[in-house]
């Protein structure tokens, strides 16, 4: 276990340095990426400028939605990135995972430790300006439960996200070509995610509440810190399932991950 | 002593999907899909001793990789026995791993980024290899494998000859009972093969590695194995010294002379000849009939010789007769 953790911060310091090598490109790329993603909230931006409230909530509100899965999903594809589904089913198929195998380390933590994308500090810098625009614009009530539950949402997150991508790359030793698929839970829960819940049909609403806990996960603390009501009267304590649902996630996605690993064992590729 | 390998009758089979034609056959494939089967090992058994270096061959989807990867614990077989330095591989996989090495041929276990010499260091942390043992190696190594020319240089920029001296230093570091080579010269020139196969052996003779080693190339197995395999369609077709493999199989040896003058004919008894190019005739006989020794001297009794040549038939006719003839299907018992 120390072990493991040692070793995993050596990958990592590793994988940082021979990325700072070109500081000019690595620069150019994380400044670039920001400011992509960055685009999308201006364009949410312009749509209030023309109505104001989307379903009972202001620009600031909608942004500490955005502002906080954006950070969140940028800390996790920065930490995640060896499970990033397409990656992970590309270099399987060129025999990583053999090589991987073939060390006396967690499997885990190698992939974990494979790759760490530094420059996805682009996309995190921007959610978190975002969030603080948000918090800047809505006078938010803080208490110490508020002040304490926030960092356990964002842990929560990224173990949602997390466990996502696990599940993605659990997927690519079965196949690739569906692969994309996932894109629609991780890419799309994301965009999802940064709306209010209300927006959406009422069998997607239902989805990504009983099927893939995702309202759970920002919309609900959402709802706590803002002093929000619950338009769908759910108990009380929806607002604190945050960290549950994303460790609820993680869990079943190693357990996927497990059983994935141990199906490519008796098939290889 | 206890063999470091011990395999019994070892399966593994394949389940494929048949792809059916058009749009109809693909939603068919999907609901029904129909299946057929691989048998990709198909019952092998053998021991390996410790110490031993042992090539094994066979054409481009014999099983030969299948066997390797079920060896060193990346596939689960479909039934039979495997016991690898007293582990169950694809069981204790980490327990395991620890004690072998392996190079699977293009594919490299370095960090493609990262400098050699610091990939080897990040080695020493997941092997956790004491500094001193490491570096004793490390010093052996880099001067057989002559590593200092780009020690410093990433893994991307090396040529394929160097990546592999690297790759080759990467799995030994950790003095590996058992070390798996897979093509460990495929794509190299003459020299850089060389070189391998000098290193290769002196792991094998000093270190005392014992080695399985998987080619193409049978001039690797000729220069370092004395005990060779031969696997085909799943199943081993010869397992023995490759020498024995030479003498029953191994065609016709050649004898060519050049005789002081031009004989109109120079027939000889035991031999036939296979060609004439001005003075120079080459015979050609079978060991089984007549030793060389014995040929040369009636030769020389009947005509006046100014030099000759013997010339052995190379392994790799040897093998190719071998898998075309199916030589060995009847006689695979008799070689165990």
């Amino acid at each position: 276990m120390r072990h493991g953790l040692m070793l995993y911060f050596r990958l990592v310091g590793v994988q940082i340095r021979s990325q700072m090598q070109y500081r000019i490109p690595f620069l150019v790329e994380m400044a670039s990426t920001g400011l992509i993603t960055f685009a999308s909230f201006a364009t949410l931006a312009l749509v209030f400028q023309r109505f104001e409230h989307i379903a009972g909530w202001n620009l600031g509100e909608v942004a500490f939605l955005y502002g906080m899965v954006e950070t969140s999903f940028g800390v996790m594809d920065m930490l995640f990135s060896g499970f990033d589904p397409q990656n992970f089913g590309r270099q399987t198929r060129l025999g990583r995972f053999d090589q991987l195998m073939l060390r006396p380390v967690n499997l885990t933590v190698q992939v974990l430790g494979s790759e760490f994308i530094l420059r996805r500090l682009g996309r995190i810098a921007q959610g978190t300006l975002v969030l603080v625009i948000a918090l800047n614009w809505v006078d938010i009530h803080w208490t110490l439960a508020k002040l304490c539950y926030l960092p356990f949402v964002f842990i929560g997150q990224i173990c949602f996200f997390g466990g996502l991508f696990i599940i993605g790359a659990t997927i690519s030793f079965w196949t690739l070509e569906s692969i994309e698929f996932m894109n629609v839970f991780t890419y799309g829960g994301t965009e999802m995610m940064s709306y209010p819940a209300t927006i959406y049909q009422d069998w997607l609403r239902k989805f990504f509440t009983y099927i893939l806990p995702a309202v759970f996960i920002n919309y609900y603390p959402a709802l706590f810190i803002l002093d929000k009501p619950d338009p769908f009267h759910m108990p009380a304590f929806a607002s604190y399932l945050a960290p549950a649902a994303g460790f609820g996630v993680l869990a079943a996605a190693l357990a996927f991950w497990r059983f994935g690993i141990q199906h490519y064992q008796s098939t290889g590729t | 002593m206890t063999p470091i390998i011990r395999v019994h009758h070892l399966h593994k089979h394949f389940r494929l999907t048949r792809n059916r034609h058009g749009l109809l056959g693909a939603v068919r494939g999907l609901i029904a899909p129909e299946y057929r089967t691989v048998r990709a090992v198909d019952g092998i058994s053998f021991d390996l001793a410790r110490g031993e270096l042992v090539g094994y061959l066979g054409p481009n989807g014999a099983g030969k990789s299948t066997t390797i990867k079920m060896l060193a614990g990346l596939l689960v077989p479909t039934s039979g026995e495997i016991v690898v330095n007293g582990h169950v591989p694809w069981r204790e996989r980490q327990a395991y791993v620890a004690r072998i090495g392996a190079v699977f041929g293009q594919r490299t276990t370095l960090w493609w980024d990262l400098p050699v010499s610091e990939s080897l260091d990040l080695l020493q942390h997941i092997y956790k290899i004491p500094a001193q043992q490491f570096q004793r190696n490390l010093d052996e190594f880099r001067q057989l494998l002559g590593l200092d020319a780009f020690i410093n240089t990433p893994v991307r920029a090396l040529s394929l000859g160097q990546r592999m001296r690297a790759d080759l230093c990467a799995a030994l570091l950790h003095d590996p009972d058992l070390l798996f080579l897979d093509e460990p010269t495929i794509g190299l020139d003459v020299v850089a093969k060389e070189r391998i196969r000098q290193f290769i052996q002196h792991v094998n003779r000093v270190r005392g590695t014992t080695v399985i080693l998987t080619t193409h190339d049978l001039s690797d197995v000729e220069k370092l194995c004395e005990r060779v395999m031969i696997i085909d369609h799943g199943r081993l077709l010869y397992d023995g010294k490759l020498e024995f493999l030479r003498e029953k199989f191994g065609g016709k040896r050649q004898l060519v002379v050049d005789f002081a003058e031009n004989y109109s004919d120079a027939p000889v008894d035991g031999a036939e000849i296979a060609g004439r190019d001005g003075n120079r005739v080459t015979y050609e006989f079978e060991r089984r009939v007549i030793a060389a020794s014995e040929l040369i001297g009636r030769l020389s009794s009947q005509y006046r010789i100014n030099d000759l040549e013997v010339r052995e038939p190379d392994i790799e006719s040897t093998i190719r007769r071998i898998y075309e003839e199916k030589l060995l299907e009847n006689a695979s018992d008799a070689a165990n």
